[in-house]
């Protein structure tokens, strides 16, 4: 390499020995709109490119040239190339500004790359593109804006985690959330709550400081970050100052959401007639199990209906008067959630030091009862020339944020699961005065449940998220074309949840005097990057550009928490108080990755491209001999347009065609896998113990994915019309598995490289201007289609968390596996099951059972859609834009894991049932899908296809209408820009899904394996906000 | 040539650097430690065994899991259920799924006790001086485990021939890595039972009769005497419920009540009475009685509420017809588990002086005046309240189990197939006691990891 280097150094002095003799070219630089002087643009000569400068703050620039140079090339990003002859010592340059050329440079791994000159796949959103969208995470804005970028929340609640699937679902037990790299530092992705369901460290990056996101979804990429790259990555770059007068925008927006979409349960009237009915269809079997005390089956009748109309009675609030309330209790899971925001930003610079400060203050309420989110940041980023040769710069991200969460939806406390309680009901106890269920009075079954209009306000908890991301970094001009770049950074969070239940929640609590956690946790994630980037041009025709480096990751965690029980009163809240500790834990983990890696792009004559990367990882994940990965990649492009027998085609402005194949890698989430250990965590009565707690594995080796990509690139009349199409094929093998291994050992799995996986697709990239003119309407659509197949598992079937999802050889990840629905027998209403015992041909046996034993699992629907795609419309005429968003999944079911208990007939209990349940079998010859309710019987409960639905859905996204103020009038009041706007998500929305909303995936009963389950889960929000942007 | 300089000195130093980054790449847990180094000393075993006990108090084992289950197949006129959990629900209607995470549990928290207690027993040449004593109660946690598991998993002693129908697999090795052996089969009926009376046996004759809250002598004898009497193998069942009894270590409680203390949600010690109970504090064990028997106003789901017509069933004077009362809803509850970090019963002295008379009676003794019998159940009517019986039949004895033990011990179920022959079954709940639906099914998930394994009759294959 070294030897290599030297020879590179030597040619490039050759270049310039042979520009020696020269002479001197001055002039000036102006935007061709407005007259203003361009700073920063490079002048260089043409064919030589290597021989160059950049324009000075007003716009000047001095350069020498050899007495051979017939013309000078000005290029600066956003504006249109311009190549101008050498007419005397003087030559100014008028640019056009050119808004397509703003992606002309492409943010990759450890460097940039002409959009020109890529290979790989990569998707870019620019800042522009998401801006104002009323969201709290940059996840959710991206949504639909890229074609195989899948992206998910769990639920309609603030703050907690939402799955980004890049190209399918990459692994089983690995890392699935794509990598994220902001400006060039890894961005820890960990979960860090200890209380009720993840929350999401990326909702405490303020995305209005971010320029442009880069999604790298091929091997050609996103091999140079090697480990973890499987499943994508996005690299994100934040606003820098630009050269010139100092700029400040200053933006702010309020608004209010309320839920997406309501469901529509049981009326009074409605109930009790059902409940009745369960009484009736319970009496025969109550006769049956208990003939001693129940000679007849009308004995058991009057002792049921005696038991149900007490219950009527009881749920009533005591009243005999049953039918004096109809409460909609799903109404009461809801409120109507204001929400602002507030943006200040400064940037500027001079051609040496350029900054860009920004300040964020979000406050946003959640649409559920109890559930807030607030976000305090602030961001510096500073960029200096200290000398010719040296650039160095800080990144600082400081984020304070505040969430008021929720029990997660399996708790009898989350808001949604209010919908069970009876509609007989009375929100307010008349005894007593205060909410039902509120004790002093009846603590244990009135209502039927837990009330969780209680927890608000009783209970809560609060979560503060301390989150710092600081860089430093510097580039070193070693020689011409030579640079070395290096940086160090930190990536901190302190997240503190601080939870506290008093002794009015006791019912869900079971703690009489109250009970709280407070737990911390540290994640420390210092990385550091150190690479050499040479560019050059080879002759006339080529140019070579090569990176090579090392990097090394330590990623800390420290965890501590303490609950506490026994307060002295209601008005004590923090353990302090406790006079019971009744647990307390303090663990640490970590884990540390070191890399090299290196790329090569060559480049001849813009027409035929090639790239070359490779990056070895060294990972503490596995024992000393299965240590290293190596993970390489090579891609080709091959500009068509470039080529004569196309250039005739004049409306052909672009074409393109790429293909590359690499390995990336995965080594997991989760460390020390390979060893056996022994935990203290076993102790007895106050006693110490230990116990075996995991069964090693020293062969544990890196997963890895062979990914291919063929791409098109084109555009037609110049460029209005242009997009990219790619088929990709990843395929996993050797992965990271949770193995089932017979719980006769005493253990329950053991990781181990098994199986083999793929996923395959086409993903459609199609932009269009359709009108230019005064009237402006731009149209980007995208669509992906994935197929994700699992070849291989050795026999092995894994269980997901839910009742249906499972992995499953020859079947997609997460598949629901399980009985399969059949409706109701005519004759006796008893839910029916199909067999689905294999038949002597092969052939599944059709028929149908009430035995749900005596029925076979079978595959019942994907979890993961296959199709999804959004389209972009933006018009603007004068100083009004408009754009709206629309985006589409399909494919995928939906299971309601909450089905058995509130579309279950009545058979299962008190709990209000959904409005479809009134289609019951009533009488022998009702044809129905509902069997006869029979309470507590379960009739047709068990978890199968009668609770799966299809969860194909499209929704309007974002609506955004807004108005800028023309430049004439703001200039007199010292105003640069100033427009208003007003913009709506999630306004309407198609589907045939029954639930609340098909985009879900119950925070609880989420995975890499268990997805697509709704349990009670809050809808998106539905959020109009109003907003201005004013710029100085 | 200076340029080159500064290439050699990055070259050098990136070295330096990568070969310290190199070393951190040995990364070591915090909180656990390698296998290899976890037992080497006899502090090591002596805190191996008490990890057996943590494991052993499990919610689906003997947190309560392996009784509440076995009554919840039996007792559908005894009590009504009201819960929504449909593992337990399935359990009620006697229609369990081979994927019911309950019985899965029940299955994995056994093995977890086995597999902890054979890391005591193949380590106890490390024990030193504790060696018999931690041999004792390894033995008696394995021995009493593998009973349980072979009354759920397995069908009854009676029920067949027991040399022939399978219980559960024997394992007693310590695992350290999964192997072509870890791939076990099936034991029969009769081995398991022989494996537990061995380990059993050899507690008993290990421990000393004094061990604080952990099992001793007299545990492991009280154990022994409830499995001779499943069996039907009443002269043991004799011969160890008076091991226990004339030890004199224990007394019954003055008040029926008072063996079931409730006070106010902090640990309390054993009573007198009991032999041998499972500790829960809030920090460590899980009390599956508390969950499902008690109301809500003590902690628990409340999904069982008591039928009028069991309590209608006790003598009019019966004074432990006390301990079923209503709750702040009018629900009839059992109140001896309202204690949510209260310990769970395994066994008390009432119950061998039950055994000890049942299996006298069965063996043909008296009941009559001055007889062993006689005495003992005088011992139980008088805490009562109850007057003597002056000839004691087998169907008193019968009736002082169900209104002295009801819900403590699975006995719904078991009772019901031990007193069951083929040509004359219990009928329990729609099912007879033979019914193939009364007998867990080995869980799915198991038999997908373990070829070896055959699901039991009744469940199909899959």
């Amino acid at each position: 390499m070294k030897k290599k280097l030297h020879i590179l150094f030597v040619l490039s002095f050759c270049f310039s020995f042979a520009f020696a003799q020269s002479r001197v070219i001055k002039g000036k630089v102006t935007d061709q709109k407005d007259g203003l002087p361009l700073p920063g643009v490079t002048v260089s000569v043409k064919g030589a490119p290597s021989a160059g400068t950049q324009t000075d703050l007003n716009g000047l620039y001095t350069l020498t040239v050899p007495d051979a140079a017939k013309a000078l090339v000005f290029r600066y990003i956003g504006y249109k190339e311009a190549d101008l002859p050498i007419t005397g010592s003087t030559l100014n340059a008028s640019l056009e500004y050119d808004p397509k050329q703003l992606t002309e440079v492409v943010v990759v791994g450890y460097g940039t790359q002409k959009r020109s000159s890529i290979t790989g796949a990569i998707s870019s959103v620019s800042a522009k593109d998401i801006a104002n969208t009323p969201v709290t995470t940059f996840e959710q804005a991206l949504q639909g804006k890229t074609a195989g970028v899948n992206i998910q929340a769990n639920n309609g609640k603030l703050g907690q985690g939402i799955s980004i699937r890049v190209r399918g679902v990459a692994s089983i037990n690995g890392d699935n959330q794509p990598l994220v790299v902001m400006d060039g530092i890894v961005i820890s992705q960990d979960n860090l709550s200890g209380l009720t369901a993840a929350t999401d460290p990326l909702a405490d990056i303020n995305f209005n400081d971010i320029e442009s996101f880069e999604v790298l979804k091929d091997a050609s990429a996103s091999a140079i970050y090697g480990s973890r790259a499987s499943a994508g990555v996005i690299l994100i770059t934040t606003k820098k100052g630009k050269a010139g007068t100092a700029k400040v925008d200053l933006s702010a927006s309020y608004g209010f959401s309320g839920p997406s979409r309501h469901r529509q349960f049981l009326n009074t009237t409605q109930w009790l007639a059902m409940e009745e009915r369960a009484a009736v269809g319970a009496a025969p079997f109550d006769q049956a199990s208990d003939p001693a005390d129940f000679p007849t089956v009308a004995d058991a009748l009057a002792a049921d209906k005696a038991y149900v109309e007490g219950k009527f009675t009881q749920y009533s609030a005591g009243s005999t008067n049953w039918t004096a309330n109809n409460t909609n209790w799903e109404k009461q899971a809801f409120q109507t959630a204001p929400q602002q925001q507030y943006d200040l930003n400064f940037s500027g610079g001079t051609d040496k030091t350029t900054y860009y400060f920004g300040g964020q203050a979000l406050n946003q309420t959640g649409i559920l009862k109890g559930n807030a989110f607030q976000r305090y940041s602030g961001r510096v980023n500073v960029d200096s020339k200290i000398s010719k040769i040296l650039e160095v710069g800080a990144n600082l991200n400081f984020a304070h944020v505040y969430n008021e969460r929720l029990a997660n939806d399996d708790g009898f406390n989350t808001p949604l699961q209010i919908v069970a309680l009876s509609p007989v009901t009375p929100v307010i106890d008349p005894r007593s005065g205060l909410i039902s269920g509120t004790p002093p009075g009846s603590s244990s079954s009135f209502p039927v449940y837990y009330n969780p209009l209680i927890s608000v306000g009783n209970e809560y908890t609060h979560t503060n998220i301390y989150h710092t991301i600081g860089t430093m970094f510097g580039n070193l001009q070693i020689i011409k074309n030579l640079t070395w770049h290096s940086d160090f950074g930190i990536d901190q969070t302190n997240q503190n949840e601080d939870s506290y239940a008093n002794s009015l929640t006791y019912r869900n609590t079971s703690t009489k005097t109250g009970s709280g956690t407070n737990a911390e946790a540290i994640q420390v994630h210092f990385t550091t990057n150190h690479y050499l980037t040479y560019k050059s041009t080879i002759g006339t025709k080529s140019t070579l550009d090569a990176t090579g480096g090392f990097s090394y990751e330590n990623n800390h965690f420290t965890n501590n928490s303490v609950s506490g029980q026994q307060f002295p009163s209601d008005a004590y809240r923090t353990i302090a108080s406790a006079a019971l500790i009744n647990a307390g834990t303090s663990t640490q983990s970590a884990g540390v990755l070191v890399s090299y890696f290196g790329r090569a792009n060559y480049a001849y004559d813009n027409k035929y491209l090639l790239s070359v990367s490779a990056r070895t990882d060294g990972s503490s994940n596995f024992g000393a001999n299965n240590r290293y990965g190596y993970f390489p990649a090579g891609s080709i492009g091959w500009v068509l347009s470039q080529e004569n027998f196309l250039k005739s085609f004049q409306s052909l402005s672009n074409l393109k065609l790429r293909v590359s194949y690499g390995l990336t890698g995965d080594a997991g989430k989760d460390y020390y896998r390979p060893l056996g250990l022994f935990t203290g965590t076993a102790g007895y009565n106050g006693v110490a113990g230990q116990r075996y707690s995991q069964i090693g594995n020293p062969n544990l080796k890196w997963e890895k994915t062979l990914q291919t990509d063929i791409g098109l690139d084109w555009g037609f009349f110049n460029n209005r019309l242009s997009g990219s199409l790619d088929y990709y094929n990843k395929s996993v093998d050797g992965m990271l598995l949770d193995v089932n291994i017979p719980e006769t050992t005493g253990i329950a799995f053991q990781r181990q490289n098994l199986g083999k996986m793929y996923n395959r697709g086409f993903e459609a990239l199609i932009t269009s201007e359709n009108f230019v003119g005064k009237f402006k309407w731009s149209t980007s659509f995208n669509v992906a289609y994935n197929k994700n197949k699992v070849t291989y598992l050795d026999g092995q079937q894994i269980k997901g968390l839910g009742d249906l999802n499972y992995v499953i050889e020859g079947q997609q990840i997460g598949v629901f596996y399980g009985r399969e629905y059949a409706g109701v027998n005519p004759a006796n209403g008893d839910a029916l099951y199909y067999l689905n015992t294999k038949n002597s041909d092969g052939t599944l046996n059709k028929g149908t059972t009430n035995d749900f034993n005596a029925a076979q699992n079978t595959v019942l629907g994907n979890a993961q859609p296959n199709i999804t795609g959004g389209i972009t419309n933006n018009f603007s005429f004068k100083g009004f834009d408009l754009s709206f968003s629309f985006y589409g999944s399909f494919g995928n079911k939906i299971y309601n894991g909450g089905g058995q208990y509130m579309s279950a007939e009545a058979s299962n209990g008190f709990d209000n049932q959904t409005i479809d349940q009134l289609n019951y079998w009533n009488k022998p010859g009702d044809i129905t899908n509902i069997p006869e309710p029979r309470l507590f019987y379960a009739n047709g409960t068990g978890a199968s296809s009668r609770y799966l639905e299809t969860g194909n859905y499209i929704r309007l996204k974002q609506a955004t209408f807004g108005y800028t103020f023309p430049k004439a009038l703001l200039s007199k009041v010292g105003i640069d820009k100033l427009r208003i706007y007003v913009n709506g998500s999630n306004l309407f929305l198609i589907t045939k899904y029954k639930g609340w909303d098909p985009e879900v995936s119950s925070d609880f009963l989420s995975d890499n394996i268990t997805m697509s389950n709704d349990f009670y889960s809050a809808p998106q929000p539905r959020t109009i906000v109003f907003g201005l942007n004013v710029g100085f | 040539m200076k340029r080159y300089n500064k290439i050699y000195i990055t070259a050098l130093s990136t070295l330096l650097i990568l070969s310290a980054c190199n070393k951190q790449l040995d990364q070591k847990p915090y909180q656990s430690i390698d296998q290899a180094s976890a037992i080497l000393t006899a502090q090591d075993v002596q805190v191996t065994l008490v990890g057996a006990y943590n494991r052993a108090v499990l919610a689906d084992l003997y947190g309560g899991g392996v009784y509440i289950y076995a009554d919840m197949m039996a007792s559908q006129t005894v009590y009504d259920w009201r819960g929504t959990f449909q593992t337990q629900t399935d359990m009620v209607n006697q229609a369990i799924t081979i994927d019911n995470g309950s019985v899965n549990g029940t299955w994995y928290d056994g093995y977890q006790v086995i597999n902890a207690t054979n890391n005591v027993l193949a380590n106890l040449s490390k024990a030193g001086s504790a060696a018999a004593r931690s041999e004792g109660e390894a033995k008696f946690l394995r021995g009493m485990t593998y009973f349980d598991l072979a009354r759920l998993f397995g069908r009854d002693w009676n029920d067949g021939d027991p040399a022939s129908n399978l219980a559960v697999p024997i394992i007693l090795t310590p695992t350290t890595s999964v192997t072509n052996d870890s791939y076990v089969k099936r034991a029969t009926v009769a081995a398991v039972y022989a494996q537990a009376i061995s380990d059993l046996k050899d507690a008993e004759a290990k421990l000393p009769a004094s061990n604080t809250f952990y099992a001793n002598k007299y545990s492991a004898a009280a154990i022994l005497a409830r499995l001779y009497l499943q069996k039907g193998d009443y002269q043991n069942a004799i011969i160890e419920a008076s091991n226990v009894i004339s030890s004199g270590a224990f007394q019954l409680n003055a008040n029926y009540a008072d063996e079931f203390p409730y006070p106010g949600q902090i640990h309390s010690d054993n009573t007198s009475e009991d032999i041998f109970m499972m500790q829960v504090t809030p920090q460590q064990g899980f009390n599956t009685m508390n969950e499902f028997y008690a109301s809500a106003d003590n902690a628990g789901r409340g999904d069982i509420v008591i039928k009028d017509s069991f309590v209608a069933g006790f003598e009019k004077d019966d004074l432990r017809r006390g301990i079923y009362q209503p709750d702040s809803d009018g629900n009839l509850r059992v109140d001896k588990f309202d204690n949510v970090d209260g310990n769970v019963h395994i066994i008390r002295l009432a119950e061998l002086y039950l055994i000890r008379a049942e299996a006298s009676l069965r063996l043909g003794q008296s009941g009559g005046p001055l007889s062993m019998v006689h005495d003992d159940i005088k011992l139980i009517r008088d805490r009562a309240g109850l007057p003597e019986k002056t000839t004691v039949t087998i169907d008193d004895v019968m009736s002082e189990r169900v209104h002295e033990l009801a819900f403590e011990g699975g006995f719904f179920l078991y009772d019901a197939k031990r007193t069951s022959t083929a040509a004359n079954q219990v009928s329990v709940g729609a099912l007879t006691a033979f019914s193939p639906k009364l007998v867990f099914p080995i869980p799915q998930i198991e038999l997908n990891a373990n070829k070896n394994l055959v699901q039991n009759p009744g469940y199909g294959t899959n």
